[in-house]
């Protein structure tokens, strides 16, 4: 791999042992996926640091003590409790204390400690041609597809390329591989976000790690649409871009996304392929449930504006669970705008830097046991997202009841299962 | 003794005895974090424990959560000692194997692969991109 007299530096520890460490790990990275070079960075999306996995928090803390710094703007990924309102969720306080260490980290790096899965709603956007990185498949997903920043799926080396500045040659990040494999007609309506995610739970199962490019779309989607899209895309599949022509940059016919190439198929989407992924995610007969969660992603800004008009002044049913998830800034956002407190009037918890699948409700984790994390029982959840249904169903390990946003948030006020179409 | 030639994917030198998976891999869930053994739906190694071996698979099934689930074999005490597979696995799979010290060789040819016996001792060299049979 050839490196610049820079990077040759940071990896013979010229710049100390945090950018070393990071330049040996992308340096065996860049060999393994055949890099010829690396390429400078404008982003980076990190690890938070997870207290309900073994010594986790410590893999940031061991950065800052050997004072490792972000060189560009980086954010911070989805974290296992929420810092501040941790009692909401009934977390054990040691856990949200374990977490607020990782933020302590983030804080002496510079990373901005967002503690999201959707950091573009708290103002993180990468724009076209950035070179970037990201540990989560969602964002990789949306700032490939929606921004065109170029970003691969990533793991822990995100933080090693925000260290370094830098990322090796490959992938998604080469024009090569940023071509259409798939075409993608949608013969049929799209009534809701979760229509949008159901799609995108449909097509990734069928194209796995290749490139669908839509047609068929009757309006140009909602930001919050292409989101939820693009979450369940790389939840079912390893889709890391998605083309839909006229959005995604810089491509404005589908003959260009296919770049003289045959797509690999050609898959006709009906009514029936939308309505089976419902079918799928909803395994409970009896319609019964313990949880309603909406904001899987994390709720954008409009989001909260629409649970806001949907329950205005009405009340949750008496003893019904109900869950909003956004990030921290969302929140804040929310609260200036009064949103936050018409929410909480109603019942509803607003929650932070967690969503259902990251908290304590997994059974997946490993935490320490000197933490007494217990996970409830729980039967089944509603949710208005395909991606929080597939790892409901994975890490929680129950059942599912996957319906429209309007219809979960009927659920929580009516205390009975509202199914998809269940209201106009 | 002999020395199968692959690519070497993540540096390091470890031995252990042979588990061979003829199933695509996902380490977000196919394996038991906190006991090292294999959960998930692949019928030739169910039920198996991965610690201690060299773990032998075809290709790794996508999640870009599978970094922290190799590590956390690692920080269990859990982990396979080192991997060798066909195709070269994902991205998230080679930083947690770089994380935790787990050496990967990729690339040896399918026609080698019954040299892979269950329980015969392999080494594994990363940087050389080489795999030690005893036969």
């Amino acid at each position: 791999m050839q490196l610049t007299a820079v990077e040759e530096g940071m990896l013979e520890g010229r710049e100390g042992p945090a950018k070393q460490r990071a330049m040996e790990g992308l340096v065996q990275l860049g060999r393994a996926f055949g890099a010829p070079r690396m390429v400078e960075i404008g982003y980076a999306h990190i690890h938070a640091g997870m207290a309900l996995y073994l010594e986790d928090v410590e893999l940031m803390e061991d950065l800052a003590a050997i004072d490792a710094r972000m060189a560009v703007p980086a954010s911070v990924n989805i974290a296992n409790a929420d810092v501040e309102n941790w009692k909401l969720t009934g977390a054990p306080e040691k856990l949200a204390k374990l977490q607020r260490r990782a933020a302590d980290a983030h804080h002496k790096m510079g990373s901005a400690c967002t503690f999201t899965c959707t950091p573009y709603w708290a103002g993180h956007w990468p724009t076209w041609n950035t070179h970037m990185t990201s540990i989560e498949s969602t964002v990789t997903i949306f700032c490939n597809s929606v921004l065109g920043a170029r970003s691969n799926r990533d793991g822990f080396f995100a933080v090693y390329a925000g260290m370094t500045g830098r990322y090796p040659l490959f992938g998604y990040h080469l024009d090569e591989n940023r071509r259409g494999t798939h075409r993608v007609r949608v013969a049929t309506p799209l009534e809701s976000v979760t229509d949008y995610s159901a799609l995108g739970f449909h097509v990734g199962r069928i194209v796995g790690e290749g490139v669908p490019v839509f047609e068929g779309f009757a309006q140009r989607p909602s930001l919050d649409a292409l989101d939820a899209m693009g979450a369940a895309l790389a939840t079912s599949g390893g889709v890391a871009l998605f083309i839909v022509p006229g959005v995604t940059p810089p491509y404005a016919t589908a003959e260009q996304a296919f770049a003289g190439r045959s797509p690999a198929e050609t898959i006709e989407v009906t009514r029936a392929d939308v309505d089976a992924v419902y079918g799928y995610f909803c395994t409970r007969g009896d319609g019964v449930f313990d949880i309603v969660h909406v904001g899987c992603p994390h709720a954008s800004f409009e989001e909260m504006k629409d649970y806001a008009a949907r329950l205005d002044g009405r009340r949750i049913f008496p003893g019904t669970e109900f869950w909003i998830t956004t990030s921290r800034a969302v929140r804040r956002m929310a609260e200036e705008a009064g949103l936050l407190r018409a929410l909480e009037a109603s019942g509803a918890k607003v929650i932070s830097d967690t969503c259902p699948i990251s908290c304590h409700f997994a059974r997946t984790v490993s935490p320490d046991p000197a933490l007494g994390v217990v996970p409830p029982p729980i039967r089944s959840v509603v949710v208005d997202s395909a991606k929080q249904a597939k790892y409901v169903r994975d890490m929680i390990r129950c059942d599912t009841l996957l319906t429209g946003t309007a219809e979960a948030i009927e659920t929580a006020l009516s205390g009975r299962f509202v199914a998809r179409g269940g209201v106009a | 003794m002999s020395t199968l030639q692959g690519h070497g994917i993540v540096n390091g030198r470890a031995s252990g005895p042979a588990l061979v998976a003829e199933e695509a891999i996902s380490f977000l869930g196919d394996v038991d974090i906190n006991t090292g053994t294999v959960v998930g739906d692949l019928p030739s190694v169910h039920g198996r424990s991965v610690k201690g071996t060299v773990l032998v698979f075809p290709y790794s099934r996508g999640s870009a959560g599978a970094w922290r689930f190799l590590y956390q074999l690692f920080k269990h005490g859990n982990h396979p000692v080192a991997i060798v597979t066909r195709d070269v696995p994902d991205p998230s799979v080679v930083q947690g194997a770089i994380l935790a010290g787990i050496p990967i060789v990729s690339g040896v040819p399918p026609e080698e692969w019954e040299r892979f016996r269950n329980g015969a001792v392999l080494t594994v060299d990363g940087g050389a991109g080489r795999v030690e049979t005893p036969e």
